[in-house]
């Protein structure tokens, strides 16, 4: 075949791919034509890309550039910096150039994908920051943090575009939030250094809190005093639990460090565990959130702009659970392995149904959707507290697929909120005579909310569940919390499929919806990449799976050890330090000041 | 008629001719594609006509629906024939097709993984499902191609329409349950839309919610019985499901979940044993139980039938396709994809065919009184699908599935039957509830000739007429269920066998649905089709350009009340219209070809002329699962009485229906009613069973969830939100006042302090610390110093001062023997005379020989060295 044939039929995929997405829009907009073709493409490159390839080789870290992670977390910051220089007085350039640099980032971050997601941690990169503490700058991902950044970079843009729609004051000042809330989400999800995934973990309030607190709604100050202070309480929790952790490492090692890699060697004494323990998980179950401190989360949503709100749903809680797997399983095995069958219960009883029953019965449908997040985000914890390797994989699954649901669920709030001001569903009836695109696209993402199967919802539900019934961890109660599980999924339908027919269905009651406009161009464009991940994840979740397995069991391996050590009795004699292994998942273990570089080098070479 | 020979031909091997040749070469049985073109053609339709069906215009929706269906069926022929050829022997003939990895599931105890694929088989089963489906379906496109015509959501319907054959052609072709899953809530999901087609009136809408969330109910067993077969048979697909199934023979402890159950310590001695006492069923009856909860919702059975009556709010082909002809039966489908899984448990059989049994019976009777007609249809359909558990429930795979063929043929017929009739019915009568009442029709055996023909042919199948398809399908499932029991296992604990009054009970309930089958739908067919013309006085050359509706097709709409302005005027004499016309020939093309495989179709399967090609053809399905049915003994000479019984079934109810309503114009039911008015007035309300449900499950969910909200907004936040904020401000009220800047109240609060400081110092305290060393047995305790402290100890714990006298001496040592005990006393006195004492207790243990304490001790202490050591070498 001659080149340019095959260059041909490299490219057509790709043109057909573009050609088909550009006829969908009816309209003439060529930003949208342009918009949703482009997503098609993409959506063909990801299928593509992704695949996995049994004929290309394992490639090692060469390929690797250290300094990528850098570049994707301090990007939003350097922009953020000089978004400040720019002028107040042309919001239009600052919304580009907000945008300009997510979408930028996005791109970056799609690089992480290059690298064969292989046990251990890539793109590392540290470098001493406070000495004199131990604390370094830290930064690495494996297959779990690698998903949880390009949701980041991928759900932020579209909430920033959204945001810009319908802000009207402040317009800098929420670019800057933006940035730097972007910046702060990436840094904690890829921060290796507790003292460092702390800064990033608390930066990342601020500006959350003035975007309830500034750009939302009545009782906004309210909300962003309730959001804080829920979550400060939990965060002190954790700086204490940090702290512990830290001096008792300091006396059994005999030098003071705030990594992971090492802290999650210390075995506590057992009640020290559990209290640790018990401060972290505070921490991440209040930003899950789960039962009982999940009321703060109903509040923010509705307070907060349609913006703050995606971002809220799709990544700052996934930060919660995101934690729990790296820092609670991963530091206090013991514990947590013991917690796992209770806390299992509490989440499927007062998450999977208590949170389905109060949302069946809210009349605000941004309430609705906030509470069906308690919903989902009790799959995704169940997942979690099975630990096997499909449910552990199903709730990374679950928590990007609640990204994009939920993200998508209040951007269409937010579209019908621009137009008529209220939210409460008595307000509405018979949308879908004059709205017909919007309320096709509502329904298409109620689907996936409620896990219809070829959505993306389904696949994670089904692997939870599926891995529940299989869990070891739960003993006897994996069947009935299995069970019990699978049962969630007819109250989802009951709340959704009620607010879908109140709103869409029946006649045109209120005059006030007579002449309200479908989605605009916008909104549309916003929508279109959040439509195609959702058939994507649906019947390809495997190119999702196939990245995160191998960091999955290694998380896995290291928790179902400590469970064993902790049953033999680890712990009930005071600290003690566990023996290092090597390996990839020991790769920058931090080394007392005075050691040589010479060990460091080892590192890499020792037998796992 | 045509397809019944040909793969009678078929079976006996032949030389293969050159196009098999070059289609087996094509199509590998491994890599069998073809199952990706008849399933991607109806895709592809759904997504062009919905994405672009609004620009493109009737005619191209039309085209592209009607292709892709067509083109799939044509291509699901092609398969039917590989297959049909392709068996040698008993062999069972699977062609595959594995599109990708979906992903993967961990097995019990998470030791393995087991991959799940998007993967696709054709067997003899599938085979005959995708005919009936791609067949009917191109039958009933065509029909609503002109059913739907004046509809402004055409393109709409037709989307929903194709994604329905898509949905459906993945359930039967999936390879594996969650591939089948993902087709049953398709299928779901399309038969939600459609029933909320006209969505702008509320109980249209409220019926597709109601129909998604039954069969949601459904679904979870489904779901749980996934979970279930994960857990014990490791595997989801067919094959791995058929290999390893024996482990579903395993007692599987239902009770008590834990180790005891935690009331059981309270309750008496009696009730907590018989509460904690371990109770077990096999796994094969647990998994047997949930899919079959699945099977109820999709195939409304009893408890889960609620949804199918409600769902004929949908335009009528869908009610002819989807709720009648092929997504009903997909519970059917599943126990006999499953019958391997569901042989090994008697309990589950027993119950599917109880359930069958008596949902056959109990939606016969609320069909008798209806006058609705396709709500007459909709019962039928429930008690007709009784009749396929009953069959698939006493073991009878093929003649339960044999039923769902001809039901498919027979029921199809008469809901396109029903639709010609209320189209023509639209002429006049634009309302829905109206233009459906058979009290407003009558006679129209003149003026719809060739729907009054089909509907007989499919009314003579449906009642038993002797020859006609349904006589054959249903006479088999009634002597199988006289006759065939499902043997027990002798390895699953708590074995349950069959009553001897079983095939008595299952019988009868059968037996006395036929006859009510045969009166009602006897009722139905004359109420429609005999007697005089009801709906309005026919008026020749009537102008019904008056009421804006044209002659040539009217729509079509079952639902267009308020869009037309003479919706008021009631029906009947005083009304003037024209003469009810026969449908177009799209119409009546599926009429006939259905119409003539209900008489037909019964050659499929006729025992009793043993002609049973259809039985030959499944039997490698089942060949496995059968074994375990048994007939009774002397089950041969019940065959003659029981078919005489079925003939005699089919006279009394029809010749009854008959006398009542030809020959007495009604007169005897209108008396019945009179006398038995409460009967009567709970049959027409479909025995409250809605209301049932309203009061007590969906009541009860409704206040729980009212419960909840009070909860959340008045305990939790209250508590948490709430109750923090007043404490929080009512301490910051209770300090503020110490800062008020006032130095009175600061001098005061110096000398309060002050005047602690000095009783703190003033207080002796008689702190300690000791050290223990159990293994030489020394033990030492050393006092807190203090200021101007004075001491005195009873080191011997003999209860005297040591000296009277207060000394200096701070530190004690002594030794003690293996498990001896002493108690030290100390006194401390203070430079002002006051004094404290306190007691030490010190015991030392016997050297512990189980090593436990010792040993983990020593670990610890090793580790904790190891850990130092560790680290000391690396630097």
């Amino acid at each position: 075949m001659s080149p340019a044939a095959r260059a041909f039929f490299e490219a057509a995929p790709y043109v057909a791919a573009f050609v088909i997405g550009a006829l969908i829009p009816r309209r003439s907009s060529v930003l949208e034509r342009l918009a949703v073709g482009i997503v098609g493409a993409l959506s063909v490159l990801a299928l593509k890309g992704l695949w996995p390839d049994a004929a290309a080789p394992v490639t090692e870290k060469a390929d690797e550039w250290p300094h990528l992670l850098n570049v994707v977390v301090f990007m939003p910051f350097v922009g953020a910096i000089a978004l400040l220089f720019l002028p107040r007085q042309s919001p239009k350039f600052l919304q580009r150039f907000t945008l300009t640099v997510l979408g930028l980032n996005f791109f970056v971050s799609l690089f992480l994908l290059g690298a064969t997601m292989t046990r251990g941690w890539h793109f590392q990169y540290i470098t001493e920051w406070i000495p004199s503490l131990g604390i370094r700058y830290h930064v690495a991902i494996d297959g779990v943090s690698l998903w949880m950044v390009l949701l980041t970079t991928f759900t932020t843009p579209i909430a920033a575009y959204v945001a810009f729609g319908s802000v009207r004051k402040r317009i800098k000042d929420l670019c800057f939030a933006f940035l730097l809330l972007h910046g702060a989400m990436l840094g904690a999800f890829v921060a290796l250094d507790l003292f460092l995934f702390f800064v990033f973990w608390e930066l990342m309030l601020i500006p959350m809190l003035l975007m309830i607190g500034v750009w939302g709604g009545l009782e906004r100050i309210k909300a962003a005093y309730k959001f804080f202070l829920y979550t400060m309480i939990g965060s002190m929790m954790m700086l204490a639990a940090i702290l512990y952790v830290v001096w008792t490492h300091y006396e059994l090692a005999g030098y003071l460090t705030f990594d992971y890699l090492a802290l999650s060697k210390v075995t506590l004494p057992r009640t020290a565990a559990w209290l640790c323990y018990a401060g972290f998980s505070l921490a991440f179950l209040i930003k899950v959130p789960v039962f009982p401190f999940h009321t703060w989360l109903p509040d923010a949503h509705v307070q907060a702009p349609t913006g703050g709100s995606i971002i809220l749903a799709a990544v700052l809680l996934k930060l919660g659970t995101y934690g729990y797997i790296r820092f609670c399983m991963g530091m206090f095995a013991g514990p947590a392995a013991h917690a796992a069958t209770t806390l299992a219960g509490l989440v499927i009883a007062m998450g999977i149904f208590y949170g389905a029953l109060v949302a069946w019965k809210q009349d605000d449908v941004k309430r609705l959707v906030a509470y069906s997040s308690v919903a989902h985000m009790g799959f995704v914890m169940l997942g979690v507290f099975a630990a096997t390797q499909s449910g552990v994989e199903g709730a990374l699954l679950q928590m990007i697929n609640h990204g994009v649901s939920s993200g998508a669920l209040f951007l269409l709030v937010g579209v019908i909120y621009d137009r008529r001001h209220t939210r409460m569903v008595r307000e509405f009836g018979g949308l879908a005579k004059v709205m017909p695109v919007y309320a096709a696209v509502f329904i298409l993402i109620t689907m996936s909310s409620i896990g219809v199967p070829g959505t993306n919802g389904f696949v994670g539900e089904f692997m939870v569940i599926m891995g529940t019934f299989a869990s070891n961890h739960l003993g006897a109660f994996s069947h009935l919390h299995g069970g019990l599980a699978a049962a969630g999924v007819i109250l989802a339908a009951v709340y959704m499929l009620s607010v879908v027919q109140k709103m869409f269905f029946g006649p045109l009651t209120n005059e006030k919806n007579a002449n309200l406009s479908d989605m605009n161009v916008r909104e549309s464009v916003a929508m279109a990449p959040l439509i195609a991940l959702v058939f994507l994840i649906g019947f390809f979740p495997s190119l999702f799976l196939n990245r995160m397995s191998d960091s999955v069991t290694a998380t896995l391996d290291r928790y179902i050890e400590g469970r064993i050590a902790w049953s033999q009795g680890a712990g009930a004699e005071g600290a003690s330090l566990r023996e290092r292994r090597g390996g990839p998942l020991e790769t920058g273990y931090p080394l007392p000041p005075s050691s040589t570089r010479a060990v460091a080098a080892m590192d890499g070479k020792e037998a796992h | 008629m045509q397809l019944s020979t040909s793969f009678l031909a078929q079976v006996t091997p032949v030389e293969p001719s050159p196009v098999q040749a070059a289609l087996t070469q094509l199509f590998p049985a491994d890599n069998f594609v073809l199952l990706g073109v008849i399933l991607a053609l109806p895709l592809i339709g759904a997504f062009v006509n919905g994405v672009f069906g609004k620009r493109l215009g009737r005619e191209a929706v039309t085209l592209m629906a009607l292709s892709a269906v067509g083109l799939s069926f044509v291509a699901s022929l092609v398969a039917f024939f590989m297959v049909s050829s392709a068996r040698v022997g008993d062999e069972l003939v699977r062609f595959q097709w594995t599109a990708w990895e979906w992903f993967r599931l961990s097995t019990a105890g998470d030791f393995s993984q087991t991959p799940l694929n998007v993967a696709f088989s054709l067997d003899a089963l599938s085979a005959v499902m995708i005919l009936v489906i791609t067949g009917i379906g191109s039958l009933i496109h065509l029909y609503s191609s002109k059913y739907m015509e004046e509809d402004p959501g055409y393109y709409r319907f037709f989307t929903y329409l194709n994604l329905f054959i898509f949905s459906m052609l993945v359930l039967v072709l999936g390879d594996s349950l969650p591939i089948l899953f993902v087709g049953w809530e398709g299928v779901g999901l399309c038969s939600y839309l459609l029933i909320g087609f006209w969505f702008d009136k509320s109980e249209n809408a409220s019926a597709g919610k109601k129909a998604f969330i039954t069969n949601r109910i459904g679904d979870f067993g489904l779901l749980v019985a996934m979970g279930l077969l994960l857990y014990f048979v490791g595997a989801l697909d067919w094959s791995g499901i058929e290999s390893n199934k024996e482990a579903l023979l395993a007692p599987v402890k239902l009770w008590p979940i834990g180790n005891e159950v935690p009331l059981a310590r309270i309750l008496p001695e009696d009730a907590g044993k018989w509460l904690n006492q371990p109770r077990y069923v096999s796994g094969a009856t647990l998994v047997g139980l949930f899919l079959f909860l699945g099977c109820a919702g999709k195939s409304a059975q009893i408890p889960l039938y609620v949804w199918l009556p409600d769902a004929m709010a949908g335009p009528t082909p869908v009610s002819a396709l989807i709720h009648a002809a092929t997504m009903v039966t997909a519970g059917v489908y599943l126990m006999c994809r499953m019958a391997g899984v569901f042989v090994l448990s008697p309990t589950a059989m027993f119950v599917v065919a109880l359930v069958g049994g008596f949902t056959a019976l109990f939606a016969a009777t609320i069909a008798l009184v209806q006058n609705d007609i396709k709500k007459v249809l909709a019962y039928s359909t429930v008690s007709q699908l009784g009749y396929m558990f009953l069959g698939v429930g006493v073991g009878a795979f093929v003649a339960g599935f044999f039923h769902v063929l001809t039901h498919a043929f027979f029921k199809a017929c008469l809901f396109l039957g029903a639709g010609s009739v209320i189209h023509a019915m639209h002429a006049r009568i634009h309302d829905t509830d109206q233009s459906q009442d058979m009290r407003y029709m009558g006679g129209l055996r003149k003026f719809m000739p060739v729907t009054f023909l089909t509907f007989a042919a499919a009314w003579a199948a449906i009642v038993g007429f002797p020859l006609t398809s349904g006589f054959f399908s249903k006479d088999e499932i009634l002597l199988k269920a006289n006759t065939s029991f499902v043997a027990g296992t002798s390895v699953a604990q708590g074995d349950f066998t069959w009553p001897a009054w079983g095939h008595w009970v299952l019988w009868g309930l059968g037996a006395a649905a036929a006859i009510l089958t045969a009166f009602y739908m006897t009722r139905l067919f004359i109420g429609i089709f005999f007697g005089e013309f009801r709906g309005w006085t026919i008026v020749r050359g009537y102008q019904a350009a008056v009421h804006g509706h044209a002659d040539a097709g009217h729509g079509g709409h079952d639902d267009h009340a308020d869009e037309h302005g003479h919706a008021h005027e009631q029906p009947g004499p005083d009304m003037q219209g024209p003469t009810p016309h026969e449908s177009p020939w799209q119409m009546t093309l599926p009429l006939v070809v259905l119409g003539i495989l209900s008489l037909a179709g019964g050659f499929l399967s006729a025992h009793l002329f043993h002609v049973h090609p259809l039985d030959d053809f499944l039997g490698p399905v089942f060949g496995d699962a059968v074994q375990r049915v048994k007939l009774i003994k002397g089950h041969e000479t019940r065959t003659i009485p029981l078919v005489a019984f079925a003939v005699v079934a089919f006279l009394v109810g029809s010749l009854v229906a008959y006398w009542i309503y030809l020959q007495a114009k009604g007169e005897p039911a209108r008396k019945l009613a009179a006398q038995f008015p409460r009967l009567h007035s709970l049959l027409i309300d479909k025995w409250r069973v809605d209301e049932l449900y309203e009061e007590t499950i969906i009541g009860a969910v409704d206040s729980l969830a009212d419960m909840c909200v009070w909860f959340d907004k008045w305990v939790v936040d209250g508590i948490l939100a709430r109750l923090t904020t007043a404490i929080i401000s009512l301490s910051g009220t209770a300090l503020r006042q110490l800062q008020t800047g006032r130095l009175q109240t600061y001098a005061a609060a110096m000398v309060v302090g002050l005047a602690g400081v000095g009783w703190f110092l003033l207080t002796p305290r008689a702190a300690a610390h000791t050290s223990a060393d159990h293994s030489s047995g020394r033990y030492e305790i050393t006092a807190a110093p203090g200021f101007g402290y004075g001491y005195r100890w009873d080191s011997d714990g003999d209860g005297q001062w040591d000296a009277e006298d207060f000394g200096e001496q701070r530190t004690i040592a002594f030794s003690l023997q293996t498990e001896e005990t002493r108690t030290i006393r100390l006194e401390v006195r203070n430079a002002f005379g006051r004094t404290a004492e306190r007691e030490f207790t010190f015991s030392r243990p016997k050297p512990d020989k189980s090593g436990y304490v010792a040993a983990a001790t020593g670990v610890g202490a090793e580790n904790l060295k190891n850990a130092h050591e560790g680290v000391g070498m690396k630097q």
